[in-house]
């Protein structure tokens, strides 16, 4: 029996292709596809019923079938285009089939079912299954990435480091830099640490409740923690946020934050070289 | 390595012990230094309540696994006078005796996972879980 | 079991080095108060770098020490708060605002001093 329903539809490939291709534009839904020109959208249609046939022709190698959903999803296809345009095709298939059948029983009808829906159901999964693999691969490579982007605590000058922010903080990430932070404000005797957050793109009030977290430890472990590194579009969503930084010494700038650092372990910064400048300086006046 | 005991809790220095048996069972799962803290400390909690308002009680331990990951379950319970409000006690600075204690809130921060079943007379239960990491 | 308790010229140094229960915890608070009290003590280094796990419990006992302390006219400040400690506390939701806190006993001292401004 799917043998020669199998001639049946490659027989009449022009008129199921035509018909899909016909619902298919028709059908359009344009959220997922609208970034997507209609020339592409109609050339993408022609190509996928062309490798659908050949599928089917070849008895179920879906080699074709893979390399063009592989192209596709590299592309940035949804992957509801693909499920959809093969349930679609299914459903054609079905219904021309039907039409020209003779018989009219029940029986008839739901083997017709069946025999496309073995045709097709297997592309689908196979190709869900794919899909899927990939995406969790890129999320599980992605989570990787950012956790390596650890936020390292970097000693600058005796007593003080500075921890450079990069990123998103979320509860996960936020365990591991505190935990990091801690461990090296002891390691490196740190008593003052600079937490510069110029690259946290966005200080929302569940980051800004981690990094406070995060400078209250330090308080208790014995060292000061300074947040710098505070953009202004930063400055105006925590205070629209209301969130409360008061107890938090903060600086614009990495600079002065370090100054303060240096204030605060009694040093200072004294140019050796002023003498130097002040005689060539001298020098030149004297040339006037 | 046993994968299941328990520490019962009705003097207290039953509260050292049961922590003491908790922090020991973390660290031969290979929990972190950070980690053993917060089971400890949670522990600690725990077993304090059961000792303040229940009078005895037991804390359990079970060392457990799912999926690929292992994890140590540890249930805190007894049959004291329950608790009337669970929403109250479950909300962050409610205490009932008087600054005493942080409370379930901060346990169940300590924690990956928290479960609690109270019946005012007959007693509380309170489930917990930490996942290696 | 007590807590041994050091005198050093005006300050009194203490290292807590067992898990404390918590009698243990109120015997030291009353013998450090006792402390204060007959040696006229202005400051008092508490070192916790050997503490592995503070509860809600000790965190009071403690930040009381402190309050206690300070009406009887002695300055504290804890050292060496292990980070394992202090995360546990900040998930606990105590932030013992009231205390002085220092890396280890060396910066203790150095900050009783300055702030005693001897």
């Amino acid at each position: 029996m799917p043998e020669t329903l199998r001639k049946i539809v490659i027989e009449n490939s022009d008129v199921i292709s035509k018909k899909w291709l016909n619902e298919i534009t028709e059908k359009r839904i344009t959220d997922y596809t609208s970034s997507i020109s209609d020339d592409l959208y109609h050339t993408t249609n022609q190509e996928f019923i062309n490798v659908i046939f050949t599928s089917i022709n070849r008895k179920g190698d879906i080699v074709e079938m893979d390399d063009f959903a592989e192209r596709l999803i590299s592309l940035g296809w949804p992957l509801s285009y693909i499920t959809d345009g093969l349930q679609k095709f299914k459903r054609v298939t079905i219904e021309f089939i039907i039409s020209q059948s003779k018989q009219n029983d029940s029986n008839e009808f739901s083997n017709i079912l069946i025999i496309v829906e073995d045709w097709v159901e297997p592309l689908i999964s196979h190709l869900v299954n794919r899909y899927s693999g990939s995406w969790e691969n890129t999320v599980s490579l992605q989570r990787m990435a950012l956790q390596e982007l650890s936020a390292p605590l970097i000693p600058v000058m005796d007593n003080i480091t500075v921890m450079p922010l990069v990123g998103t903080v979320d509860t996960e990430r936020a365990k591991l830099i505190m935990e990091n932070l801690l461990e090296g404000v002891i390691k490196h005797n740190s008593e003052v640490v600079l937490m510069d957050i110029t690259g946290v793109p966005v200080v929302d009030t569940m980051v800004a409740h981690h990094i406070i977290q995060a400078a209250e430890a330090v308080r208790l472990i014995g060292a000061t923690c300074i947040l710098v590194g505070i953009r202004p579009e930063i400055a105006q969503t925590i205070v629209n946020l209301g969130i409360d930084l008061s107890k938090f010494p903060t600086k614009s700038s990495l600079k002065k934050g370090f100054n303060e650092a240096l204030k605060l372990t009694n040093r200072e910064i004294i140019d050796l070289k002023q003498d130097d400048k002040d005689e060539i300086i001298k020098m030149i006046d004297s040339l006037k | 390595m046993i994968t299941s005991s328990s520490v019962r809790i009705k003097k207290e220095w039953d509260i050292v012990g049961a922590r003491q048996m908790g922090r020991k069972l973390a660290k031969d799962l290979g929990f972190g230094t950070i980690d053993q803290a917060r089971i400890a400390t949670a522990i600690s909690e725990l077993a304090r309540n059961i000792y303040l308002y229940a009078e005895e009680g037991k804390v359990e331990y079970e060392i457990i696994e799912e999926m690929n990951k292992k994890g140590l379950r540890i249930v805190a319970s007894d049959k004291g006078p329950g608790i009337e409000d669970l929403s109250k006690v479950m909300e962050d600075g409610y205490s009932t005796s008087g600054g005493l204690g942080a409370g379930l809130p901060g346990v169940k921060r300590l924690m990956d996972f928290f479960d609690i079943i109270s019946d005012p007379g007959k007693g509380t239960t309170i489930s917990t879980i930490k996942w290696v990491r | 079991m007590r807590i041994p308790i050091l005198k050093l010229h005006n300050y009194l140094l203490v290292s807590i080095q067992i898990d404390l229960d918590d009698q243990t915890a109120i015997d030291f608070q009353e013998d450090l108060l006792h402390n204060i009290h007959k040696s006229g003590a202005t400051g008092v280094v508490i070192d916790l770098t050997s503490v592995d796990m503070i509860d809600s419990f000790i965190a009071k006992v403690l930040g009381d020490v402190v309050s206690m302390s300070d009406l009887m006219g002695a300055k504290v400040v804890l050292t060496g708060i292990q980070p394992a400690v202090a995360i546990t506390l900040i998930d606990l939701g105590i932030h013992m605002q009231n205390v002085a806190t220092a890396l280890d006993l060396e910066q203790g001292l150095i900050k009783l001093h300055q702030e005693l401004g001897e």
